[in-house]
């Protein structure tokens, strides 16, 4: 059991090395040939932004729109109100 | 009447060739010529400069209407100044959004701490404390709101003349008046059509201020009334 222990406790203790000098490795720029340049999709980038700024438009048109239906409701509301508050004065 | 009248039908054609230029300027801006060096990606140009405009016009329409509200008490100017800061806060919105998408592709990053950027955020944050203030500033909200939005309005020269002060990244201002002829018809019409979008969305937003106005002189009328018949 002893022996077996003594062999491979250098195999593993080798094996350490080998990763931790590749890890080692990771940490430094390393030239490397015929790699292909990062491509991003033009389009897609085009139609993100044109898409945001419309949607962006059109909620607000929305929003501002509903706002503005509620707040001419409580005008009428009101008016109402005066109205027949004025109309019992009378 | 005549006059409320002309007033909507102004308001429909407005919206009718806003319309007919959400149909026109996209194939004015797919024909336009591809630029060389930053390729398909370059076409945002179209729309992000005119909303950094709009952006830079709000503010100005806000400081103004603050002006007149802070100097002459115009409640008129501060509603004015409300609705334009709201659509100062939409279309930085838009320049923010639009802005990172074109730079991740043309400079590989999504954002960069230059001057022109940075100090473009600093226009768009102070816009939303101009509207935080307004919503969350008590009494004195209305006041406080309106010294933001003058600052704010110092902060769009410096937005402009950045490219030009410092070193950044961001394009420089001399590119709009250098375009290539080929690529104007497609920025002059979407220039056109933003601005009109911008102008229905003021003209909307302070029928509002004005419809939220009216309801508060028609609730003290109604108070006014329960007062003196319980």
């Amino acid at each position: 059991m002893r022996y077996r222990f003594a062999r491979v406790v250098p195999v593993l203790a080798a094996l350490a090395m080998l990763l931790g000098s590749t890890a080692a490795f990771a940490q430094e720029y390393v030239k490397v040939d015929n790699v292909p340049r990062e491509q991003l999709p033009a389009p897609q980038f085009v139609g993100a932004a044109y898409g945001f700024i419309w949607v962006a438009i059109l909620v607000y048109v929305i929003v501002v729109a509903r706002r503005l239906a509620k707040t001419r409701g409580d005008i009428d509301e009101l008016r109402r109100r005066v109205d027949s508050a004025t109309g019992t004065k009378r | 009447m005549a006059t409320m009248s002309t007033v909507g039908r102004g308001f429909a054609a407005a919206v009718a060739v806003a319309i007919a230029g959400f149909l026109v300027v996209p194939m004015l801006i797919v024909s336009a010529p591809v630029e060389p060096v930053m390729g398909v990606v370059q076409k945002i140009f179209y729309f992000h400069v005119p909303c950094a405009i709009m952006m830079f016009l709000s503010t100005f329409v806000a400081a103004a209407g603050s002006l007149s509200y802070l100097f002459k008490g115009a409640e008129r100017g501060d509603r004015l100044a409300h609705a334009a800061g709201e659509l100062g806060v939409l279309f930085g919105a838009c320049v923010l959004v639009s802005g990172p998408l074109w730079g991740r592709k043309a400079w590989g990053v999504w954002w960069q701490w230059d001057a022109r950027l940075t100090s473009s955020l600093l226009l768009f944050l102070i816009l939303n404390g101009y509207l935080l203030a307004r919503r969350y500033g008590g009494p004195a909200g209305k006041k406080l709101a309106a010294a933001l939005a003058l600052f704010a309005a110092v902060d769009v020269p410096l937005v402009y003349k950045s490219v030009d002060i410092w070193r950044t990244v961001h394009p420089q201002t001399t590119v709009v008046p250098s375009l290539d002829p080929a690529m104007r018809p497609a920025f002059w019409a979407s220039f056109a059509l933003i601005t009109l979008v911008w102008g229905i969305l003021l003209t909307l937003r302070l029928r509002l201020e004005d419809a939220r106005a009216t309801v508060e002189e028609l609730q003290l009328m109604t108070d006014d009334l329960a007062e003196d018949h319980p």
